[in-house]
């Protein structure tokens, strides 16, 4: 049997809400990408977390508009928020189908990989180990951008998830990092998170 | 690699279009919800179709592509990726339908609109802009005027704005922000300066 977590509802700005819905929806498609592309069953893995979260959110936000009804007239407006909430469940559907493609090894033609390995810059997911420097950091300090043109586009810390990190975040152990990148920053920023380097 | 088969550099390209094409709905979408701008909803609208045709296109191509059996595996993997890219488009056209649908601001979507003071704008590069020939990345443009853009038209075509995207002479930038921003954003795209009076 499969038992499925509980969902309580929370009470959030709908806009709030749907803002960090769009956010969502952009890094899971551009992760699952990457997956398929490099082969990496990594960030496939990161692909299917975000899922469960998204779940999670369009269940919240369905919560709010059901609450926000009082009448009919509400209800016919309010419908839309619960289409918005489906939409945004089946895009992120959508990227976990891509991450299935890695994990099951069906994998994609070489030729495309090629294709896409030039225009695409790299994603990678760097877990941070106790031993790294960069424990206790601020993001902004590091100034990743500016040295080694790497971007830090999200934060994962356990379940919860940092989307477009502000600068004054503090790196904390174990904390997964999605990065974007040329191809030697983002090995840079592995070697960093891992303390290897 | 001299050897590709033109059919399957077709096909490449193909994928890579339906992807862009699918990423851009997406943006375009939430982005017209966030800002009820029809305009951007029906620009949505309008893809959708395009995206239709242009899928069926690429499944015919791959199926018709005289693949050799040890080869399925590589092939379901772009059939899988194009269904992806579809089903991603029809999300994002749920999305607009629900900007569409409402005959004046939709009254739930009121709420999320009231906090949201930017606006969309569009506007045409001309020949003698300063951006021509440069990349989004060189040209800053939201640390110049604090806009953002959401979108490229050239002619026809819909680009996503990348950071190493090329702006060309006649290009259309739609761009959400502030309403101060806009002037900045004419001045620039128009090449002229603007005398206030």
């Amino acid at each position: 049997m499969v038992v499925l977590k509980k969902i309580e509802y929370r009470p959030r700005p709908v806009r709030d809400l749907l803002v960090e819905m769009k956010d969502l929806s952009e890094l899971m498609i551009d992760l699952a990408y990457s997956a398929a592309l490099f082969h990496n069953r990594e960030l496939a893995e990161e692909v299917l977390e975000l899922e469960e979260h998204v779940d999670t959110l369009a269940y919240i936000l369905d919560m709010n508009a059901m609450l926000a009804a009082r009448d009919a007239e509400d209800a016919e407006a309010l419908v839309g928020v619960s289409v918005v909430a489906s939409a945004a469940d089946k895009i992120s559907d959508a990227a976990a189908d891509i991450a299935v493609i890695v994990l099951r090894e069906i994998g994609v033609h070489p030729i495309v990989r090629e294709a896409f390995e030039k225009v695409e810059e790299r994603l990678t997911r760097a877990e941070v180990k106790s031993n790294s420097i960069l424990v206790g950091q601020k993001l902004g300090e590091l100034e990743l951008t500016a040295r080694i043109g790497v971007d830090v586009i999200a934060i994962r810390r356990g379940k919860e998830w940092i989307i477009n990190p502000k600068e004054d975040e503090i790196i904390e152990k174990g904390d997964v990092l999605i990065a974007r990148g040329a191809p030697m920053g983002i090995e840079e920023v592995k070697k960093l998170a891992e303390g290897t380097s | 690699m001299g050897t590709v088969p033109k059919l399957f550099k077709k096909i490449v390209d193909m994928l890579v279009e339906l992807k862009d094409t699918s990423e851009l709905m997406m943006d375009l979408a939430y982005s017209s919800l966030l800002l009820n701008s029809r305009e951007l909803a029906e620009e949505v609208q309008s893809l959708e179709e395009r995206m239709d045709n242009l899928h069926t296109e690429f499944e015919l191509l791959v199926l018709s592509s005289g693949f050799k059996p040890e080869e399925s595996k590589d092939f379901l993997g772009l059939i899988r990726l194009g269904v992806v890219t579809e089903k991603i488009a029809d999300s994002a056209a749920q999305i607009a339908q629900v900007v569409l649908r409402g005959l004046e601001p939709h009254p739930v979507l009121k709420l999320v609109i009231e906090e949201a003071e930017e606006t969309v704008t569009r506007v045409q590069v001309s020949k003698k802009s300063s951006l021509v020939g440069k990349s989004l990345r060189d040209i800053q443009i939201h640390e110049e005027t604090g806009m953002w853009v959401l979108a490229i038209r050239r002619g026809e075509k819909w680009i996503r704005p990348k950071p190493d995207v090329l702006i060309k002479a006649g290009d259309v930038l739609i761009a959400s922000g502030y309403a101060e921003g806009e002037e900045d954003l004419v001045r620039l795209a128009s090449g002229e300066h603007i005398l206030r009076g």
